[in-house]
């Protein structure tokens, strides 16, 4: 039997869980009230500082990190409750994102002690952002072959190169950011180390790239003779690849892989009426039974992630079946829209509709390509 | 390995593979009739698994017995094990009985109806009853695979009131699960020789392109099996949940297929290759109680109508796992 094909067992959210929902839907209806659905869309790409800090008052930042740092010492499940409800709300989540996904559970994981005290109370309270500084412009897929290098230099390190398209480094307080420490791009995952990197230092420049939608949510960073000091080097030199998986493992297999598109089809669920096209009604159904098989799954994931595993090759394979349906979401709306040229369209849906349609393709390149992510699965399955 | 695999799924499957080798799936082909493995599932007393236990049986929920019926599917068994436990089951709970040797399918309306070549009898409905019909001819099969259908005029044995009863819910729940099984078992065929066959001086698996459609393969499988695994959760069939199940294994089968073909190129469709054995039935089971539209069509008009906020609601409240749900209590529900 392939192992892969066991490997989403049945697992159901704890009621201790469960039990934190009440009160964060009657949170989010309140705060987040009349905001438009093109707003909602965004959701863990909405940038707001102040709602993050709000969300920190209730506990609600850091909720998997242990009490001692300032967390919340819940499990993965208790954070699944939380995030299923603020995407599924479209609540700006940007500014505490990466940090409570990623960074926080890597510091705790690879970090010094003094790390963990300077850093993780401040992500639980919402005061610092922090961005993930992977891809350089000759590093994408191939992210081995980064060249952002960092040499000994009396305690400290000194630091050269850039890296790109990196989510919000330009309203971010610090990078972790994986590179070069010895050896060259051919010594591939050997020689490479992370930093965490403190924006504000000299010799930094941070340029936001603008998108053909006129946007900015990613930006190019150049670190120019950057003096790191000592502590600024996260867990243990020479390992930056073991950690840079691990890592991506909290970053690919998270409910914000299959509800990107949800504010849209909840939005455009609510315009069937009861003379629907049945044609609609079947889309919607063929949705919904997607994303009811992803939701298991991603329940199971959590499950593993709640036992200390770390699933790379499940978070390969729910990523890419749940960007295909974030994608598959506006594709379909606009085509049931499009196909009744005689009838108006609601604004507030179109406006939402025309953001999605225009975004989609990054759901798949994101965290990973789809072609990256299939050579996982592939491996996965014994095949490379 | 859970209690419940240990005590009943990994003896189920040693029997399966006893009983139902690839040869006495073909030797039932095109013939009408019970094949004689069924003696040794009435034997084996899995028939009465969902049977209440003061009635005799083993009183499992409909939960527990998912890996049973998907591993049907994964040999192709050529007789209606997984209906026949059904049937019993539910004609239990209203106080009747299938007479002793029947071999019983289920008939709602349907294009075909799997395995009704190897049956004596099928449950029909009948305005506000659900009966028991005696098979004679059940007509030919296009896809050869004892299917057939069930005149119009065939004689009722028994009946029993329909109360909330929809048949169609019970097949398509049971055939998903049964797609399930058989397309976990393509991807083994398919990946394993793709890690055999040699072409170009490399294992096919070695070509990115090969490695890609597998990839692909694995995810419809692994996304339709937790569907039709919730399809069959909790005690009794839901039609919420089926329809997800169905919709989502019928959409999955196409691509599955098309891929364990295209990996196996020519022989995958000889008579002596076994993959045309479960590709050609998952056509059948595709087509059977309503395909992926049908289903999608009642799942959506049930997601339209829903008073919730979110869709994440919809399937919470409606189509999430059930770890757990009440085992040994009340299929009887059904
Ligand atoms: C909205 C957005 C936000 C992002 N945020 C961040 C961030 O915060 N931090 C960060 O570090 N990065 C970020 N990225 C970058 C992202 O991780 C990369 O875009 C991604 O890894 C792909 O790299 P690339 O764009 O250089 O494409 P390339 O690697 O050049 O790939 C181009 C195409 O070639 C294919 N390809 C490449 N190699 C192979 C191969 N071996 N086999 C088959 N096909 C191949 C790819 O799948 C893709 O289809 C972000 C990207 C986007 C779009």
């Amino acid at each position: 039997m392939l192992a892969l094909i066991d490997a989403f067992p049945e697992t159901a959210l704890p009621p201790e869980a469960e039990a934190l929902r009440g009160e964060i839907k009657a949170f989010l209806a309140e705060r987040l009230a009349g905001m438009s659905g093109r707003d909602r869309a965004r959701t863990w790409t909405g940038f707001d500082r102040a709602f993050s800090r709000d969300l920190a008052e209730r506990g609600w930042l850091g909720l998997t990190l242990p009490k001692e740092y300032g967390g919340g010492g819940r499990d993965a499940f208790a954070r699944f409750v939380l995030v299923e409800e603020l995407l599924a709300a479209g609540a700006p989540i940007a500014a505490h994102w990466i940090g409570d996904r990623q960074s926080g559970p890597l510091l705790l994981h690879y970090g010094t002690e003094a790390q963990r005290r300077k850093y993780l109370p401040a992500i639980c309270r919402g005061e610092i952002v922090f961005c993930i500084g992977m891809s350089e412009p000759n590093a994408g897929s191939d992210l081995a072959s980064v060249r952002t290098r960092a040499v000994r230099d009396g305690d400290g390190w000194r630091l050269n190169g850039s890296k790109i398209w990196t989510t919000y480094a330009h309203q971010s307080d610090a990078m972790i950011a994986l590179v070069r420490t010895a050896g060259t791009p051919e010594d591939r995952h050997n020689g490479l180390s992370q930093f965490l990197i403190d924006l504000a230092l000299p010799g930094i420049t941070v340029r936001p790239i603008r998108l053909g939608t006129g946007e900015s949510d990613f930006s190019e960073v150049h670190f120019d003779n950057v003096a790191l000091p000592a502590d600024a080097l996260v867990g243990v030199e020479g390992n930056g690849w073991a950690q840079v998986n691990a890592e991506l493992a909290f970053e690919r297999s998270g409910p914000e892989r299959m509800y990107s598109s949800l504010v849209l089809l909840d939005l455009w669920a609510s315009t069937l009426d009861e003379n629907a096209d049945a044609a609609d009604i079947e889309l919607l159904g063929r949705l919904v039974a997607r994303l009811g098989s992803l939701r298991a799954m991603s329940i199971a994931i959590t499950g593993k992630l709640a036992a200390g595993e770390s699933p790379l090759t499940e978070a390969a394979l729910i990523k890419d079946l749940g960007t295909e349906l974030e994608q598959a979401i506006p594709v379909g709306i606009v085509d049931a829209i499009g196909k009744r040229p005689d009838l108006a369209c609601n604004a507030n849906l179109m406006s939402t509709l025309a953001f999605l349609l225009q975004l989609n393709h990054v759901f798949s390149l994101r965290g990973g390509t789809r072609e990256i992510l299939r050579g996982m699965i592939a491996r996965g399955l014994g095949l490379r | 390995m859970s209690d419940m695999d240990a005590m009943l799924t990994v003896p189920f499957r040693r029997l399966l593979a006893d009983i139902a080798p690839p040869a006495a799936v073909r030797a039932a082909e095109g013939c009408r009739g019970v094949p004689p493995m069924w003696r040794d599932l009435v034997a084996s007393g899995f028939l009465d698994a969902l049977v209440p236990e003061d009635k005799g049986g083993a009183g499992l929920a409909l939960h527990d017995v998912f890996a049973l019926v998907a591993a049907t599917g994964a040999v192709c068994l050529p007789v209606p094990f997984a209906e026949t436990m059904t049937a019993r089951a539910l004609l239990a709970a209203r106080g009747a009985a299938l007479p002793e040797d029947a071999v019983v399918v289920l008939a709602p309306p349907s294009a075909i109806i799997p395995l009704a070549a190897a049956a004596t009898h099928a449950l029909v409905p009948k305005d506000d009853r659900i009966a028991l019909v005696a098979l004679g001819d059940v007509g030919p099969d296009p896809f050869g695979a004892g299917g057939g259908s069930v005149a119009a005029d065939a004689p009722e044995v028994l009946a029993v009131p329909a109360g909330s009863i929809d048949l169609a819910v019970f097949a398509a729940g049971l055939t998903a699960a049964k797609m399930a099984g058989a397309m976990a078992r393509l991807l083994e065929m398919s990946v394993r020789y793709a890690n055999e066959r040699v072409q170009f001086g490399r294992p096919l698996g070695k070509f990115q392109a090969i490695q890609q459609q597998l990839a692909v393969m694995a995810e419809q499988v692994v996304s339709a099996q937790v569907a039709a695994r919730i399809g069959m959760a909790g005690a009794h069939f839901d039609p919420v949940r089926v329809a997800m199940a169905k919709t989502r294994t019928g959409e999955a089968a196409h691509q599955v297929v098309a891929i364990a073909h295209a990996v196996h190129g020519a022989i995958g469709v000889t008579e002596e290759y076994d993959l045309q054995l479960l590709t050609r039935r998952l056509k059948q089971w595709q087509l059977a109680f309503g395909s992926e539209s049908y289903w999608a069509g009642r799942l959506g008009a049930v997601r339209r109508c829903a008073p919730v906020d979110t869709t994440a609601d919809f399937i919470r409240l409606h189509l999430a796992e059930m770890v757990g749900a009440a085992s040994g209590e009340a299929h009887a529900r059904a």
